[in-house]
């Protein structure tokens, strides 16, 4: 029972495009477009046996460079096993319930719906697990971090010029 | 599958920490079950990996001076083959003897007087 209706859930979810980060907004503020787009998937050197099939690595971006545009375009990031709307795993739901407390921006991409990102934002923050929360760029931890951060208010300071910026532009 | 793991990944876990970060205090709990229907899960306990979700509660005098990030990443480092294993995932609690000491303090305060 459980297990066929996360199955489902999986093949709903594995079929939500991955070009780019969801991203969502806590609380009322409403954000205006994300300049966010991925171009060209042909790659003329690609022999057709090693075209990827996955729908990330079809863009001219290698998937180190996707996972370096993410952070440095997202002011808070996260890699994390399902999405922060249904998070699969306990650890992820309580990052992204951390994070919601702060009404910023959340951008965040579905690490299960694709093992090659998954490697490739390993080896990017050298961390094993997920999930990963980058804020302004900076690798910040996984779950039990955040948590930290959270309760020594040092998450509030370090996302103070995120929300404040944010409502600037508004 | 079927076959008995002899030795629990939380005992290997146990014995790497305790080498190579001199634990002065060790705390492992299997939490796997408490993460079984997840869809990562559900892949490695058909390859017959159940051992998959742990807390760690540790403490070792290498944390010394080392943010909660690098404090985390010594762990991780000391059970790289684990991780690359099946081990999804770890809930760390990181200390130093003295902060371990001061938070035994204020969980257990000796009356004055």
């Amino acid at each position: 029972m459980a297990r066929s209706l996360s199955s489902m859930l999986l093949k709903g979810i594995a079929g939500l495009p991955a070009t780019r980060p969801s991203r969502i907004v806590f609380g009322s503020f409403s954000h205006n477009g994300m300049g966010f787009s991925t171009t060209v998937p042909n790659d003329p050197d690609t022999h057709e046996d090693f075209k990827p099939t996955n729908k990330l690595e079809s863009s001219d971006l290698s998937l180190n460079d996707v996972v370096e545009q993410d952070v440095k375009e997202n002011p808070v990031m996260i890699y994390m096993k399902g999405v922060p709307e249904f998070p699969q795993c306990g650890f992820s739901s309580l990052a992204v319930r951390v994070l919601k407390q702060y009404n910023v921006p959340l951008a965040s991409r579905n690490i299960l719906e694709d093992p090659e990102l998954k490697s490739a934002v390993k080896t990017f923050s050298h961390w094993p697990t997920f999930p990963q929360i980058f804020i302004k760029g900076e690798f910040i931890g996984g779950s039990d971090i955040i948590l930290n951060l959270h309760q020594s208010g040092e998450l509030k300071e370090k996302l103070k010029d995120v929300t404040a910026s944010q409502e600037k532009s508004e | 599958m079927g076959s008995r793991v002899v030795v629990t990944r939380a005992n290997r876990i146990k014995a790497k920490l305790q080498s190579a970060l001199e634990a002065t205090a060790l705390e492992i709990d299997d939490v796997s079950y408490q993460h079984a229907g997840h869809a990562a899960v559900r892949a490695s306990t058909a390859e017959g990996q159940t051992e998959t979700h742990f807390n760690v509660k540790i403490v070792s005098p290498k944390f010394d001076g080392q943010s909660l990030l690098k404090r985390h990443r010594l762990v991780y480092d000391a059970l790289a083959d684990e991780l690359h294993s099946g081990l999804h995932a770890l809930s760390i609690v990181a200390n130093t003897p003295q902060e371990a000491e001061a938070k035994a303090k204020t969980q257990n305060p000796i009356p004055n007087k």
